[in-house]
């Protein structure tokens, strides 16, 4: 219980942490976003007549703190709206940053679902199977694939894929997330559509991703293949099936998942660079916009979010990963997770 | 000096008949014999303690016995089981399936490292009620029975079922396996230095337990150890393990006061006491052999103090001497043993 406590309070000071850094952060860059509301309205309102309280009306409008306020305020007022889930609004869309992340998340989380579990199937499976046929050609020539791939990173795949599927030979949509003449239902042609438009996003993360995966279960499996109680249970008579599922295969799988959820707030990470390549239209992809027109509040919120949800996954590996494996149910071993 | 090449050991009943059993394993260096034709009669309901210094091949020896010498290792030879109703069993003719239902259900086994017997995944109690179904057993009488034991074993049941192996002491595990290795009511244990990572405290009371848990039901056990004064104790017979085969066999007792070998002799003498905790023990001098090389004629001979041409050239078959027939031992000189190689213990327990 003790542990619990502290680990929550530690991962609420990261996203607290990460809050007030960004908002200093942005403060200090030159043309910060007070000179762009200036901007605006000048351009609107021609060149000399500024009015400090409409000036302050717009940037608790875009973004959550007043500019006449003193900075500790701005600071509060800023935090305390995040916290109640009122992101601001975006410059360059003049919606909400809420309303585009709730819009765009859906895609990444859609991509990131499905590469996630088809890295981890087929590492899992692909590992075990090296296991049990350890030093043969089967297993020398998937480690030496798996350590090959495991070191291509995913955006490079991304661009090759890009380049020789999407461009050269146009067998799969080079950017979107769904083709533009199809209304969003649950129609064969809308959901093959979104499938297609996914296919290379989901391969270079897959395809770059399993490798490791493999690797990692290889070793864990051939490790649980030598124990003693592996033996103990065929001279028990249990059949080797069940061996290889309930002891080796379980055994196995279990230290993978706190490996699983980082690796899932690794891809929240990742969806940036790879949205940007695949124009794919998630999270990530709003966030580089953001990033490259100056959009403060927009950049500002989605990288919370992305924060958040990354922060969320290691804690919820952490706290679950003691009811999942009672190898490691005592707090001074599970400290060293 | 009469020369017997009657391998019985006197054993009336035997459980177990054992004959020319060798496990080698292929090795780039050539063929490494680790246990090299042995012949041995174990008798129903006895505890036989088995004894050799480390890599002699008494966990060979063990595995023979169930047929479960680990990959690649090949066994050859005859091991015969007569369970006390129904036919004898050639153990090494026995399809796949069948040595499956042997295991455990007639002859069980506990292992060298208590400690990592259990799945670390699995609670105690999964172990029991997965080896009940797997032998397709009454899981809750089986469960009864389980936890009969455990009480036996002066453990609390219902604690230890639910607990996860890392949650109990080594002493407990050692005991939950004993508990485990009984629970399909098994006619013959193998314990195979069931008791080596434990303190001395709790292996004096482990074996006592064996003791009453063996008689109460009849068990024939095989304890193995390297450790002398452990069986002295707790064996009705023993066997001496000296290079991948035995060296000695006869009722305890005898062996212990009035060994026929030169090496059983080393090896007590080792020990200045049979209470004296192994630490304390000095090693015989000079090399164990090699399994790919062992030495030609008898095995002891670069080791043995009494060794001569004849010894070198002709591996002896055992005898008796002019001693019991019961007790025997390979060696050409057993009559002069005693006066060649004295033995210097003072007290010898095996009450
Ligand atoms: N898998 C294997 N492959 C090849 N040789 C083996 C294998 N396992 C054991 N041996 C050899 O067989 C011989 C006998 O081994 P065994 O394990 O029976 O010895 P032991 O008397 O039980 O020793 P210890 O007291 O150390 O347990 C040793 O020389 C050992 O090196
Ligand atoms: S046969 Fe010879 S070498 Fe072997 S134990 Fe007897 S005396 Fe020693
Ligand atoms: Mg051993």
């Amino acid at each position: 219980m003790r542990y619990f406590v502290k680990r929550v309070g530690q991962s609420l000071l990261t996203i607290v942490s990460v809050v007030v850094f960004t908002f200093v952060m942005i403060r200090q860059m030159p043309g910060g976003p007070l000179a762009y509301i200036r901007a605006q309205v000048m351009q609107s309102r021609g060149a000399d007549s500024i009015d400090m309280a409409e000036l302050s009306k717009l940037s608790v409008d875009y973004m959550n703190y007043s500019v006449n306020d003193p900075i500790h305020v701005q600071l509060f007022n800023y935090t305390a709206q995040i916290l109640q889930g009122d992101l601001g609004r975006s410059f360059n869309y003049g919606e909400p940053v809420g309303e585009i992340i709730l819009k765009s998340a859906p895609w990444t989380i859609f991509l990131l679902t499905i590469s996630i579990i088809l890295t981890f199937a087929i590492g899992i499976l692909l590992g075990a199977v090296m296991a049990y046929q350890e030093g043969e050609r089967f297993d020398t020539a998937w480690t030496g694939v798996s350590m090959f791939l495991n070191s291509v990173p995913y955006f490079v795949a991304a661009l090759l894929f890009v380049y020789v599927f999407a461009i050269q030979l146009s067998w799969f949509p080079a950017s979107g997330n769904v083709a533009s003449n199809l209304d969003s239902a649950l129609t064969p042609q809308y959901v093959s559509s979104v499938l297609y438009h996914a296919t290379l996003p989901i391969a270079s993360l897959v395809l770059t991703g399993f490798g490791g995966i493999a690797l990692g279960m290889r070793g864990n499996a051939i490790k649980e293949i030598g124990e003693e109680y592996i033996r103990v249970a065929h001279l028990r008579g249990v059949p080797g099936r069940r061996i290889a599922i309930r002891y080796v295969g379980r055994n196995a799988v279990l230290p993978l998942y706190t490996q699983f959820m980082i690796s899932v707030g690794f891809m929240f990470g990742g969806s940036v660079i790879l949205e940007q390549i695949f124009a794919y239209p998630g999270l990530g992809y709003y966030l580089l916009e953001g990033i490259n027109a100056r959009d403060y509040p927009l950049m500002m919120g989605i990288f919370i979010v992305i924060t958040v949800a990354v922060v969320a996954c290691i804690l919820f590996a952490d706290l679950t990963y003691g009811m999942i494996d009672p190898r490691v149910s005592d707090e001074a071993s599970r400290e060293a997770y | 000096m009469q020369t017997t090449n009657d391998v019985t050991f006197g054993v009336t009943d035997p459980i177990f008949e054992i004959r020319n059993a060798s496990v080698t394993f292929d090795m780039e260096r050539g063929t490494s014999r680790v246990m090299d034709s042995v012949d041995m009669n174990i008798q129903r309901g006895e505890i036989l303690g088995v004894v050799g210094e480390s890599g002699s091949g008494k966990s060979m020896f063990a595995s023979a016995l169930l047929d479960a010498i680990p990959d690649p290792g090949q066994l050859s030879g005859e091991i015969t089981f007569r369970p006390e109703s129904g036919e004898e069993i050639e153990l090494l003719q026995q399809s796949e399936s069948e040595i499956k239902q042997i295991r455990w259900e007639e002859i069980a086994m506990v292992f060298q490292g208590a400690m990592s017997s259990f799945n670390p995944t699995m609670t105690i109690g999964d172990h029991f009620e997965e080896t009940l179904d797997v032998h397709g057993y009454d899981v809750d009488d089986g469960m009864e029975r389980g936890r009969d034991l455990l009480s036996e074993l002066y453990l609390e049941p219902e604690q230890v079922l639910h607990s996860y192996p890392h949650e109990l002491s080594g002493g407990m595990q050692q005991r939950a396996l004993l508990a485990m290795s009984l629970l399909l009511d098994p006619e013959v244990l193998v314990m195979d230095e069931p008791t080596a990572a434990l303190d001395l405290l709790m292996q004096r009371s482990i074996i006592e337990l064996i003791r009453k848990i063996g008689q109460q039901r009849d068990l024939t056990i095989v304890f193995i150890t390297h450790d002398l004064p452990l069986v002295a104790n707790l064996a009705d017979r023993l066997g001496v393990l000296y290079a991948f085969e035995f060296v000695e066999v006869g009722p305890a007792n005898d062996v212990l006061t009035g060994s026929k070998h030169p090496y059983t002799r080393a090896l007590l003498n080792s020990t200045p006491n049979l209470h004296t905790p192994r630490e304390e023990m000095r090693p015989i001098e000079g090399k164990s052999p090699d399994p790919v090389s062992v030495p030609d004629g008898c095995t002891y001979h670069p080791r043995c103090p009494m060794s001569d041409d004849n010894c070198v050239a002709a591996d002896p078959p055992f005898q008796a001497g002019s001693g019991a027939t019961d007790h025997q031992a390979k060696c050409h000189y057993i009559d002069d043993v005693n006066e060649a190689v004295p033995l210097n213990l003072r007290e010898v327990h095996n009450e």
